[in-house]
Formats: C-alpha cells, sequence, structure tokens
C-alpha cells in the first residue's frame, strides 16, 4: 500500500491509458495464442491461501451454432502477468484464487481431470484423474488438500463429496455422502462449495432447478448440518453460526437471508440483486448488495444491524458476485469487495475495475488493494 | 451496463421492489399463480426486446422467444404487459454465455416494473449436476429429454409480468393450470411444451391488470362473488301496464381481488323471475337482455301486482360465483270496469 500512494494522487490518468494499452494488446494476444501452461516444479502443493495476491480467472462457455463446445478459461495477475486463455472441455469449472492459484477441472467425456495454475509463475500443476465425473472443487484452507464434488458418468447420481490429499494421491476419502432425494426440491442441477472467512466451515449447496439445500461440514469437528427449506435458494457465503442465501427466486431483485445454520431462523437482510459476503478488517462477516438497479451497495452484518448504504459506482460498474454467478473471480483482500462492468471481471482482468472497502464504502483502483 | 437515461427510471423502479422483490408467498395449491414483489407494469404497456450484443440467441431460439412473445399477448385474457421485438428496444433478452442466472435453472430474468425487464437463456450444452441441457428448436426431430424454449421462455415472461411459481397440488394434476412452475418438464411429459398461458397463470394477470372488457371471460382459477341488483321503473303501473326492470351484475369490491373487485360483468345470461305478491311459487320471466357496463334489462306488462328478481347462475365457464338480487315489488293498479278477468274468477 505504502509504495503506491504518489500513483493514487498523480496516477489514474497513466494507468487508465496504460491499461488500455496493455489491455487491448493483452487481450488480442490472449485470444489469439491458446496458453500450454509448463509443469510447475517440485510438489504438487498449493501452499497457504493468503488473500490479495491479485490472481483472477474468468470462464466462458464457448459456443457454435448455438451449442456449447468448449469454455474458455482466462487468468492473470493484475499488473503483473497478461491475461492467458486456456480451452476447456464443455464440462468444466475453475475455482479461486487460493493464494495466487486456480484450480480448475476439466471433463472430456471419459475421465475428469483436476489441476492447478498458478498464473504467475506462469505454470500448471497435475492434481489427479477419475473416472467419475468431477462437477466441482475447491482448495482446502491448509491447502494441502482437495475437496471434490462427484458425480456418476453414466447415471449422473450424486456420488458425495471426497477429499483428496495433496501429498499423498492415494488418500482419497468421501467426506460427505450424496445428498437424499427430497422431493421439495427436485433433481439437482448443480453443487456449489464456499467456505466461512476462517475456513473452518465448508457449505455444499446442492440445488433443485429454484430451490437449494446446504449441508455445512465443520472441518474440526467433523459434523454436517443442515439447511433445507425450499422457500431458499441460492448460498452467497456464510459465517459460522449462519448461511446467507437468496429466496428461491429465478429472477432479481430476490430477497436475501442471514439463516442460522443452527436452527434454521431466518433474518432479512434485503432486497438484493448482486450479492457478496465477505469480512471486515476485524474479521466479522458483512453481507454486500447492490440494493438498487444503479448498482447503490447496502452493507450489513449478518444479524441484520449496522446496515449502511453506499451510492453505485459512478462509472456504472457493478458488484460482482461469487464465481458461481458471475463466472469470474479475483483474490480480494479481507475486507474489500469488487465492482466490474455487467457485475463480471472484463476479459482483460481487472483492470477498470475497482474496490469498495466493507462497510463504509472507499473506493480505489484494483491496484491499490491488491498487493 | 444500464445507459444513463434510463437509470433515472429504473431507481425509482427499484424503489419500488425493495418492499417484496421477487419473494414467493404462502398460497394455497391451485389457486391463481402467487405474484411476486416489485410493481406492475402499466395496463396493456408495450415491452419491446432486443437480442442482447454478444449473447445473441441462434435462429431457432430467436424464433422460439419470438413466439412465447406472441403466447403471452394472445392468451393473457388481460391488460397484461405485451411483448414485442425491436431490434432497438430497450430490454435485451441474452443466451449463453455472461447468463448471469446463478447455479440453476434454465433461464432466468430481471425485472424494474415499469421500467423494463433482462431475460437470459442458458446455452445449448449447457452442464448441470443431472446432465446436459438440450433445447427441442435445436433439432429438426426434437429427441425425449429435450426443454422447449418456447414453454421455458412464456414462463419467464410470466414472472416478469408479476407471477410467482404456480403452487399445484401435491401430485401435480394441476400441471397444466399454469405454465409459470418451478419444475421445468422435458419432452415427452404432459405440459412440456405449453404454448398458452395456464389458467391459472391468467388468473393473476387478470387480478393484477384487470380484464380486457367487461364482457371477457374471467379465468376459471379464479372463484369471485357477485352482486347482482335490480330495479324496477316505475314501480307502481296500471292495470296491463308496462313497466322496465334493470339489473346491474358486479364483481363484488374486495380488496383481495384487486383489480377486478367492483368490475361491471356484461354479456351474460341473466335471467328474471316473478312471483304474484302474496304468493311463493317463482316462475321465469324471461332473458334480460345484456346492455352496457353490466346492465341487463327486461320490460314485462302486468296485470297483478309481483315480486320480481334477477338470477345469475354459476357458469360453469368462468371463475364467477352467480347471485340473485334482492326482491323488487311492483304494483299494479286495481282492474277498470270492466275487468277482463273479473268474469273468469
Amino acid at each position: 500500500m505504502v509504495e503506491s500512494r504518489w500513483f493514487r494522487r498523480a496516477g489514474p490518468g497513466i494507468v487508465a491509458i496504460g491499461a488500455l494499452a496493455l489491455v487491448a494488446s493483452a487481450t488480442l494476444a490472449a485470444r489469439d495464442r491458446p496458453w500450454v501452461p509448463p509443469p510447475c516444479p517440485g510438489e504438487v502443493t498449493t501452499g497457504s491461501r493468503q488473500p490479495g495476491s491479485g490472481a483472477w480467472f474468468r470462464i466462458d462457455p464457448q459456443l457454435e451454432a448455438g451449442e456449447r463446445r468448449a469454455q474458455r478459461l482466462l487468468v492473470g495477475v493484475t499488473g503483473r502477468v497478461r491475461p492467458r486463455a486456456m480451452t476447456l472441455d464443455p464440462e468444466s469449472f475453475a475455482a479461486g484464487p487460493f493464494g495466487g492459484r486456480i484450480l480448475v477441472g476439466t471433463d472430456d467425456g471419459v475421465a475428469s481431470s483436476l489441476f492447478v495454475l498458478d498464473p504467475a509463475a506462469g505454470c500448471r500443476a497435475g492434481i489427479g484423474t477419475t473416472s467419475d465425473v468431477i462437477r466441482r472443487a475447491t482448495l482446502s484452507p491448509t491447502g494441502d488438500a482437495v475437496l471434490e464434488f462427484r458425480v456418476h458418468r453414466r447415471t449422473r447420481a450424486d456420488l458425495g463429496v471426497w477429499r483428496r490429499s495433496l501429498r499423498d494421491p492415494q488418500d482419497v476419502l468421501r467426506v460427505l455422502p450424496p445428498i437424499g432425494p427430497d422431493g421439495r426440491f427436485g433433481p439437482t442441477w448443480s453443487t456449489e462449495f464456499a467456505w466461512s472467512g476462517d475456513g473452518r466451515a465448508l457449505a455444499v449447496q446442492s440445488c433443485g432447478e429454484t430451490a437449494c439445500r446446504t449441508r455445512v461440514l465443520d472441518l474440526v469437528d467433523g459434523s454436517v448440518r443442515e439447511v433445507a427449506d425450499p422457500d431458499l435458494g441460492e448460498l452467497v457465503g456464510l459465517d459460522r453460526e449462519r448461511v446467507v442465501v437468496r429466496a428461491a427466486c429465478r429472477g432479481l431483485p430476490c430477497s436475501l437471508y442471514a439463516v442460522a445454520i443452527a436452527d434454521g431462523r431466518r433474518t432479512l437482510l434485503g432486497e438484493a440483486g448482486a450479492a457478496v459476503v465477505t469480512a471486515d478488517s476485524a474479521g466479522r462477516a458483512w453481507a454486500v448488495f447492490e440494493r438498487d438497479p444503479l448498482g447503490g451497495l447496502r452493507s450489513i452484518r449478518l444479524d441484520g444491524s449496522a446496515a449502511t448504504d453506499l451510492p453505485g459506482d459512478p462509472s456504472g460498474l457493478r458488484l460482482i458476485a461469487p464465481a458461481s454467478r458471475s463466472g469470474s473471480a479475483t483474490d480480494v483482500v479481507t475486507g474489500w469487495v469488487v465492482l466490474g462492468p455487467d457485475g463480471r471481471l472484463p476479459p482483460e482482468g481487472p483492470y477498470g475495475p475497482r474496490f469498495r472497502r466493507v462497510p463504509d464504502g472507499p473506493a480505489l483502483p484494483f491496484e491499490e488493494v491488491s498487493r | 451496463m444500464i445507459p444513463f437515461h434510463r437509470r433515472a427510471r429504473l431507481a425509482a423502479a427499484f424503489l419500488a421492489v425493495l418492499t417484496g422483490a421477487v419473494v414467493v408467498p404462502v398460497t394455497a395449491a391451485h389457486g391463481p399463480d402467487p405474484v411476486l414483489g416489485g410493481g406492475l407494469f402499466a395496463q396493456n404497456q408495450s415491452l419491446e426486446f432486443r437480442w442482447r450484443a454478444g449473447s445473441e440467441p441462434p435462429t431457432a431460439i430467436r424464433t422460439a422467444i419470438r413466439a412465447a412473445a406472441d403466447d403471452i399477448g394472445d392468451t393473457r385474457a388481460s391488460k397484461a404487459a405485451t411483448f414485442l421485438y425491436d431490434s432497438a428496444g430497450a430490454n435485451p433478452i441474452g443466451y449463453g454465455p455472461g447468463a448471469t442466472c446463478g447455479v440453476n435453472g434454465l433461464a432466468c430474468f430481471t425485472r424494474s416494473a415499469p421500467s423494463g425487464f433482462t431475460m437470459w437463456l442458458r446455452e445449448q450444452g449447457h452442464v448441470f449436476d443431472w446432465g446436459t441441457l438440450r433445447w427441442c428448436q435445436m433439432y429438426t426431430t426434437a429427441p425425449n429429454g429435450c426443454y422447449d424454449a418456447e414453454t421455458i421462455t412464456l414462463d419467464e415472461f410470466g414472472h416478469v409480468e408479476i407471477l410467482g411459481h404456480h403452487v399445484n397440488y401435491s401430485d401435480d394434476r394441476d400441471y397444466e393450470d399454469a405454465v409459470v412452475q418451478t419444475f421445468s418438464r422435458t419432452k415427452p411429459n404432459d405440459g412440456w411444451n405449453m404454448h398458452v398461458l395456464g389458467r391459472c397463470d391468467v388468473a393473476t394477470l387478470q387480478r393484477e391488470y384487470d380484464v380486457v372488457s367487461w364482457s371477457t371471460p374471467y379465468s376459471t382459477c379464479l372463484d369471485l362473488d357477485t352482486a347482482l341488483t335490480l330495479s324496477a321503473n316505475p314501480t307502481a303501473i296500471a292495470y296491463g301496464g308496462t313497466m322496465t326492470l334493470t339489473a346491474s351484475l358486479k364483481v363484488v369490491d374486495r380488496d383481495a381481488y384487486d383489480r377486478l373487485g367492483g368490475n361491471p360483468v356484461s354479456n351474460r345470461v341473466v335471467r328474471l323471475q316473478r312471483r304474484t305478491l302474496a304468493t311463493t311459487t317463482w316462475v321465469d320471466a324471461g332473458t334480460m337482455a345484456a346492455g352496457a357496463s353490466g346492465s341487463y334489462a327486461l320490460t314485462v306488462s302486468l296485470t297483478r301486482s309481483s315480486e320480481f328478481r334477477a338470477i345469475f347462475s354459476t357458469p360453469s365457464a368462468e371463475g364467477l360465483n352467480g347471485d340473485t338480487s334482492p326482491t323488487v315489488a311492483v304494483s299494479v293498479s286495481a282492474c277498470p270496469a270492466p275487468c277482463p278477468m273479473s268474469a273468469a274468477r
């Protein structure tokens, strides 16, 4: 932060011009030349998950005649590494960044492969392959294991959540069973992971066509608690005591609730467009959401207190939702949220997006808070 | 990004949704669809849509979306908003990349009534946990397991209007009473290709936006009480004279009926019945002629003082409950000599 203060005063114009030039060339380069990263040297480990690396990704379906044929993954490090593009199978995903690294899964119709990209080092580290379909994965807070959600390749039946050690490839253990059938939710359309800010609790959300169930796994004591209310929908985030979810809406705005994991008690946080859960500098969880169509924000504690309204971004940038909704993510320093055009990171990466501090709302360009 | 010239309107609109948003209230099974929060569009408001730049649907899906827009216009039976493709339309509909639909569902929308809306459809080949999305329109011969894009878009247009998901009976036997459903169906399951609004969709649109005219049939998913009144003019006539009985049929004015409360009900069948004073048996006096604004009239000639009542029987083809008017007495003066009936007595 210190070394960038001069930049804050004198450099916005220079940044804008420079970024535009960099963006133009980088974007062209990224689109033209698929990136085939070399193997990362040394042990397959992802290290710690210290945030603020500036790593980012964006994933988009690639269509031919209206049909998904592949996905394009763009990765980079703001201010340091130009965007690089990889082509993934149609069934693929990216997660993170985790301490500057991005977890990627791709399924070629025969096997699912997991690997980690290190955009700063420009390399790739393979994690493993299964004949089941790995639909989603996330990295453990300690960085030594991957948690995978799998389905059966032929039947697409839920196979549960599996923990795979990064130190011992043979150490693979199922940590959550398949979620049971429940007609109120119907077949499962999507499964997503989210971590509490302290990394102790992992939420595994299984969504039907509209409504969702959330199982919260406590990694310390191994307990699993479930929030299963057909009035509730997509997961936004969580802390140790509450999950923040939308109502079971198919559109926006939509009611946003903090739901007590222990007893299901709901606290209405507001009617929200895009929404995220983040933590302030003291580690307290906040929900931040768009409260109007201009992108005006509200930050609020998960108990419904301390609501603070912030004006919309004057240049029209919108709050970037979690990757499950926005298809993009960057490594955010604790206490900040990211704004971007159309609520996503642009293909050229976070040049232009801005950060807002939670809960009081000062805004800064990405370079000011990303390292 | 939202153009500047639309922001003020959107801001006003969004303020309206802060109290409700897209929340499904508790509703009894098989009633009219519940409503979303966020206010209404103007009656008969035309909402022009365009394809979202960079996310244009393929031709087959465009055709389905346009057809769905026609479907809602053709079957709304109300003054709900209409949808029309216009390359310069203010409301973008996108397909595939960039869809900010969240993690589940085939399509999604935002609504900022009365300013506008957005809509997204997932792309063919989008992969969910259960498998791969296939739109029926993307095939020459639609395979089993595909979703009908016209049906799904009609569902989304319904949401944009104000409709929440229909609450079905537990066995879903009323599934086809609404196209706006929580669970979409694939070919060849019943309801997979509904190209008209269901009667419980229409019921809510009528309640929220009003009927097209006083003659428009009310959806059979509604259960509206009516009020029938009757007046005579004059109320006293000479022997053998004529007088006109006029009935007025309206929907009872209740808050729960929203815009329908107090509506005149025109061009229905209202019958007039008569009984001689001091008798108990009603006899049919004829069908009253329908007039404007829920009025019905019949002119009769009387030789005895009588009571009249009008009857609107519960129709089988619409959601109105019948009613019987209070009685109206008409006095007839004594027969002047020579009285033609006196000999018979």
